[in-house]
């Protein structure tokens, strides 16, 4: 037997949409077939996978899910992978954290506006972040160790020192017991509550119980916007842009012209953790409040979420919001379905190592086609 | 010194070394046919559900048919040989007949490993809870003949690469897959071998983490990331064999004298469980910025997509 | 005259068309006798490099069928990969050689011995086993090789001399040199020869490629010639005149390369500004070696200045630190007056000078993009933040149509080109997109004659009517020669000259190259 690849002579239609299909559903089934030789009956599995595309609760994830894609997507149109969302993300909210609870703690009488610490909190988180992730990107430009291990490994430490500094520092006053950081005031927080309403059409409260989703989680969707929006002005106008997209493809083209790659590469990658420290800031003031103890257990896992929004949307900021409604639903029918008593997690990791290994084994399929010779 | 040399710590030491050692070893070997390992910690992981699972459910089977039940922890390193040996098969095929990104099947293995991992030995560990009676005995023999088997796997794979014809193949795989083809190389068949092989040693190895060397499993221990040690290790060492065993000596030691400082001095579990990470980064950091890189390169061809029929200008 | 007995290797009606729609080989067919070198002439994408690419099985083919002598009978065979064409005792050698640079010869021999089983070694027997046979063959054939030196310690002539040595020892039936004496210097050329006569004598058959019709006509008994993937005619060398077959090689466009010379006659001007200006430069290679050893030049307005020499020279060195690339050791590069020598290639292309690459698809395009994307990049380098694309669109737009680049529009993708159309967008937006000067490492390496020639002759043109300073360095001698106003010979990391182009034999420069 011989299978032979061939380049397409014309690239697949609709190849994209093709490929992310496809990747979902066989990714579906290998996950349904394992989790059924564990025990779990299939149908269950596939109900809790359908429902989960419509509940409420999928709303939050999409919108910080496409936050985070769009970041990501800067960096990998680049052939930078950064897999360091996970640290960017919540080391952005150490800046937050400090001035929403000691630099401006509203006990000592705050005299500043919250808008403005709500501001400083974002930009501060976004800087922070951004450095993290340059710090990778140095270490890749200049001394041309990989991007990946060095960024898993910065998540590490991230995880580490915020729990350290929850245990000490950051420790809370009024916790109840529990060890985390306080809850900023609300008076910072960025929420919309709409308020509980009764309604006796399902349809209708259906779609208000969606409303109020969007409305306590508005700020995202802001964020969202502004995200797409910039990516898409800097890859359509920008010199950046141009240069972003021929580094991911051939940096030593870029190299021949002039163009100092080391610093466009730290540059992209400080840029791509600047949108996800925006996310990450965005998200402590919207929706987690605190920073909890031993993060590398609690966290949901977005950073390493987002990598497989992007890669699912195969770089066309397009399909991010799209990509990232996909993964949305299959992480919250994970977390539905309990197995081994840890909330879905294995669930989790089994369906997206499933979607992205029938992705990474298909994805060649725009460009080239098989012929298996007997 | 703060840290005395007593019989515990000589074991703790010799644990931490095999482990570290043999699955940098086999890791190694894997990347030096020129493939990119992403999935190291999945596998890492997935290797120690199995051997927990087989352990206990060995021994007591064993125990039901009469046979010394010291050979179950032994039946479980293989098993969870055997199984990475089969992931690797897999890759290798993969990456070597379809033009595929090997960051991405890497990545997406290291996902399924954890879960995979997770359902492995959840079972066991709910029904037993500590699996120490399970683990390997508790002596300094056979801690000793864990980190010499180690070495000796090393001095082998040594001899492997660098005398044989199937090494030169091998690292030929690495540097320059096309060219090899083209001086008779069977690429994928090569690939394919060297995967076997490099796996199972790494899947052997990573059941020594907790049979051997931690005594202790929970699903909860798949965020550990010690597969990361593992690939700095083999990173800064430049996949050498001979060289691995400086550094995954020297690493190992560290992760137990972190943890002793932990116990002696108070220091903050959390910034203890920081040193490694920091630690890797710096090697890394050391590896990339001195003459260290030259010599003790990657193969050049590593992690690029292998791909025939490319028009060439 | 032959028999069928006497033929080791037939081809019929091959067919081999790649993505793209490029149409490599168009119902070839061929015979190779035993005991002949057959010459396979015709231009960059006449089809040649991929017959043998098919007969050695780096490609298979769309249809067709290759037989080969097996035991004094044409047998059919399916050659799949390079290790089955060895068995039937194909090599080939490519103008690159196909070998692993950090492993050391004797590692990159046992290869392909173990793959063979030669000798009933394993896969698990030492390496070193085979040295004492290299060293035997190298005594035979004169050769000078150390089996456990590293591949990247060679010359390139050792390089090829390693490739000769791997199929004498396989025994190889039939020797595929794909352009492999092109590019060395000329008494290596001749050793070479001398060993083809005696390959030759021996009953093997060895098929030349060749795009230079002197070499067929010096060492060939038949050459056959190709275009657009079809095999025009095959003659008796003795039989033939050279320009009666380089009218079947280009038909009508033999007419623009007979015009070369005048085209390319340079008019008489007084000398200009001096505009590169290099003092005792000194630079190291990749792997640390000193390859430019106190190198002196001076380039001037309007001129053309050529670099002569065998690959390896320092040629490749020297140019990337003129254009910013490389950092050299010592010595000075001054461009436009301004010292440019550690600052960077940034600088170096803001006073307008640009670089065809030596690796074209390596540093000279991105092939993922479209045209209009590889345009843009030099062309939008004095930019600012944001692109002009209406002003990138119509340069690109006005390249495409000049230098003829067969593409379905800007926006195509380049890798959807061929060879040769991709070699024309990379070489052009170069050309045009230079202001002062433009320096230059094979700018027609890939490209087929007459598109060689449009480029020579664009190159002449931007350097008389802009005065654009341009320093060249190419292997092919002649068109150093053809275009040069100076000519320098590298040798060894030193350059040798200026000498005159048109006063100074050929001889006395190929001496420089080779002492």
């Amino acid at each position: 037997m011989r299978v032979v690849v061939l380049r397409r002579k014309k690239e697949l239609r609709y190849g994209a949409l093709v490929v992310s299909g496809l990747s979902l559903l066989l990714g579906l089934l290998i996950y349904v077939a394992i989790i059924g030789f564990f025990g779990v009956n299939p149908l269950d599995a596939l109900a809790s996978i359908a429902r989960a595309f419509v509940t409420p609760t999928v709303v939050k994830d999409l919108l910080v899910l496409s936050m985070l894609g769009y970041a990501l997507l800067v960096a990998f149109k680049a052939s930078l992978w950064n897999i360091g969302g996970e640290g960017q993300f919540y080391i952005s909210m150490l800046p937050g954290i400090v001035s929403t609870l000691y630099l401006f703690n509203l006990e000592q009488g705050a005299v500043v506006p919250p808008f403005a610490v709500v501001l400083l909190s974002v930009i501060g988180g976004s800087l922070l972040a951004a450095a993290w992730a340059a710090l990778a990107g140095a270490i890749k430009a200049y001394l041309q160790i990989d991007e990946v291990p060095v960024t898993v490994i910065m998540n590490y430490v991230v995880y580490y020192l915020l729990n350290f500094l929850v245990w000490g520092p950051l420790k809370g006053k009024r916790t109840f017991g529990y060890l985390r950081t306080d809850e900023i005031p609300g008076v910072y927080r960025l929420n919309i509550r709409l308020p509980m309403l009764y309604i006796s059409d399902p349809a209708l409260s259906f779609l208000y119980s969606i409303a109020r989703q969007v409305a306590y989680y508005s700020s995202f969707l802001v964020g969202a916007f502004l995200a797409a929006v910039f990516v898409w002005w800097v890859f359509k106008f920008t010199k950046l842009g141009l240069y972003v997209r021929i580094m991911g493809s051939n940096p030593n083209y870029l190299r021949a012209t002039g163009v100092n790659t080391k610093v466009l590469a730290v540059a992209t990658m400080a840029l791509s953790g600047a949108m996800v420290g925006f996310a990450g800031s965005l998200y402590l003031l919207t929706e987690l409040g605190r920073l909890p103890y031993e993060l590398e257990r609690q966290t949901a896992g977005y950073g390493y979420l987002a990598v497989l929004v992007t890669w699912l949307s195969l770089l066309d900021y397009r399909l991010v919001p799209l990509s990232a409604y996909v993964v949305s639903a299959l992480r919250n029918a994970g977390t539905t379905m309990q197995v081994a008593g840890l909330g879905g997690v294995e669930q989790t990791l089994i369906l997206i190592g499933s979607v992205l290994l029938v992705y990474s084994l298909t994805r060649f399929l725009i460009e080239y086609e098989v012929k298996v010779e007997w | 010194m703060v840290v005395q040399v007593t019989p515990d710590f000589l074991m703790r030491l010799s644990a931490a070394f095999s482990t570290l050692y043999l699955v940098a070893l086999g890791h190694s070997l894997f990347e030096k046919s020129g493939m990119l390992n992403l999935a190291i910690d999945g596998l890492f992981f997935l290797s120690t559900g199995i051997s927990v699972f087989t352990a206990v459910t060995a021994h007591h089977a064993l125990v039901g048919v009469g046979v010394p039940t010291a050979l179950a922890p032994l039946l479980a390193t293989l098993l969870a040989g055997f199984a990475s040996m089969l992931i690797g098969l897999l890759m290798a095929w993969v990456l070597t007949n379809l033009p595929v990104s090997h960051a991405a099947v890497g990545f997406s293995l290291m996902f399924l490993g954890y879960g995979l991992g997770i359902l492995a030995g959840y079972r066991v560990r709910l029904e037993v809870g500590n699996i120490r009676p399970y683990a390997y005995p508790y002596e300094l023999s056979t801690y000793l003949t864990a980190a010499t088997t180690a070495v000796a796997a090393g001095l082998t794979i040594h001899y492997l690469l660098y005398k044989t014809n199937f090494g030169a193949a091998i690292r030929s795989c690495g540097e320059n897959p096309h060219a090899a083809s083209s001086l008779g190389v069977r690429v994928a068949r090569v690939r394919m071998a060297a995967a076997a092989l490099g796996l199972f040693i790494l899947g052997c190895g990573a059941s020594l983490f907790p049979l051997l060397w931690q005594r202790y499993w929970d699903v909860k221990t798949y965020i550990l990331g010690y597969g990361w040690f593992a690939f700095t290790i083999a990173l800064a060492s430049g996949r050498h064999p001979l060289l691995l065993i400086l550094f995954a000596a020297i690493f190992g030691g560290l992760i137990e004298f972190a943890t002793s400082l932990q116990a002696l001095y108070g220091l903050q579990v959390d910034l203890a469980k920081m040193i490694p990470f920091v630690v890797s980064l710096a090697l890394m950091v050391v590896y990339g910025a001195t003459r260290l890189r030259k010599i003790l390169e990657p193969p050049s061809s590593l992690g690029k997509t292998y791909y025939r029929e490319e028009r060439s200008v | 005259m032959h028999s069928d007995d006497s033929v080791a290797v037939s081809v019929k009606g091959l067919r081999k068309v790649f993505p793209g729609g490029v149409t490599a080989l168009d119902d070839v067919s061929l015979d190779v006798y035993s005991g002949e070198i057959l010459a396979l002439l015709g231009e960059n994408g006449s089809g040649k490099s991929t017959l043998v690419k098919v007969l050695y099985g780096v490609y298979v083919p769309d249809s067709g069928e290759v037989r080969v002598n097996v035991g004094g009978r044409l047998t059919k065979v399916h050659i799949r990969e390079p290790i089955e064409a060895m068995r039937y005792g194909i090599v080939l050698v490519s103008q690159v050689p196909q070998l692993i640079d950090k492993l050391s010869v004797a590692e990159n021999l046992a290869l392909t011995l173990s793959s063979l089983k030669w000798k009933g070694s394993t896969p698990l027997s030492r390496v070193s086993r085979f040295s004492r046979v290299i060293e035997k063959e190298c005594e035979r054939l004169g050769f000078k090789i150390d089996p456990n030196e590293k591949v990247y310690n060679l010359t390139y002539t050792q390089k090829q001399q390693v490739e000769l040595l791997r199929s004498l020892v396989i025994d190889a039936r039939v020797l595929l040199l794909d352009e492999v004496l092109t590019y060395l210097p000329t008494r290596e050329k001749r050793k070479f020869y001398d060993i083809l006569l005696k390959l030759r004598g021996e009953g093997r058959s060895i098929v030349l490629i060749t795009h230079k019709l002197p070499e067929a006509f010096e060492v060939s008994d038949r050459i056959a010639v190709m275009r657009n993937g079809k095999i025009l005619g095959v003659v008796n060398t003795k039989d033939v005149t050279l320009r009666e077959v380089r009218s079947m090689m280009f038909g009508a466009a033999a007419q623009l390369l007979a015009n070369d010379k005048t085209l390319l006659r340079k008019a008489v001007k007084a000398p200009k500004g001096e505009e590169i200006v290099v003092e005792g430069l000194h630079v190291k290679d990749d792997y640390g070696r000193d390859v430019v050893n106190g190198v002196n030049l001076v380039v001037r307005s309007g001129e053309i200045v050529g670099i002569a020499g065998v690959a390896g020279n320092g040629q490749r060195e020297l140019l990337e630190a003129v254009v910013g690339l490389r950092r050299p050791e010592r010595g000075t590069v001054r461009i436009a007056g301004l010292d440019i020598t550690k600052k960077g290639a940034k600088l170096v292309r803001s006073l307008g000078v640009s670089f065809i690459p030596d690796r074209p698809l390596e540093y000279g395009c991105s092939i993922d993009h479209s045209v209009l994307d590889n345009v843009a990049v030099p062309f939008s380098l004095a930019n600012g933040m944001l692109l002009k694309w209406d002003r990138l669109r119509e340069v690109a737009e006005k390249i495409v149509s000049e230098y003829q680049v067969v593409a379905p529009g800007v926006e195509a993708s380049l890798k959807s080109l061929s060879g040769g159309n991709i070699m024309k967008v990379v070489v052009s937006k170069e050309i045009e997109s230079a202001s002062r000067a433009i320096v230059a490492y094979n700018p027609t390496r890939a490209l087929d004659e007459v598109a060689a020639a449009f480029v020579r002759q664009r190159i002449r043109v931007k350097a008389e009517k802009d005065e654009v300073a341009v320093l060249m360095a190419s292997e092919d001698l002649d068109e150093v020669l053809l275009m040069s106003d100076a000519v320098y010979v590298a040798n060894s990391g030193r350059l040798y000259g200026p000498l005159d182009p048109e006063s100074t034999p050929r001889e006395e420069v190929e001496k420089l190259m080779v002492m």
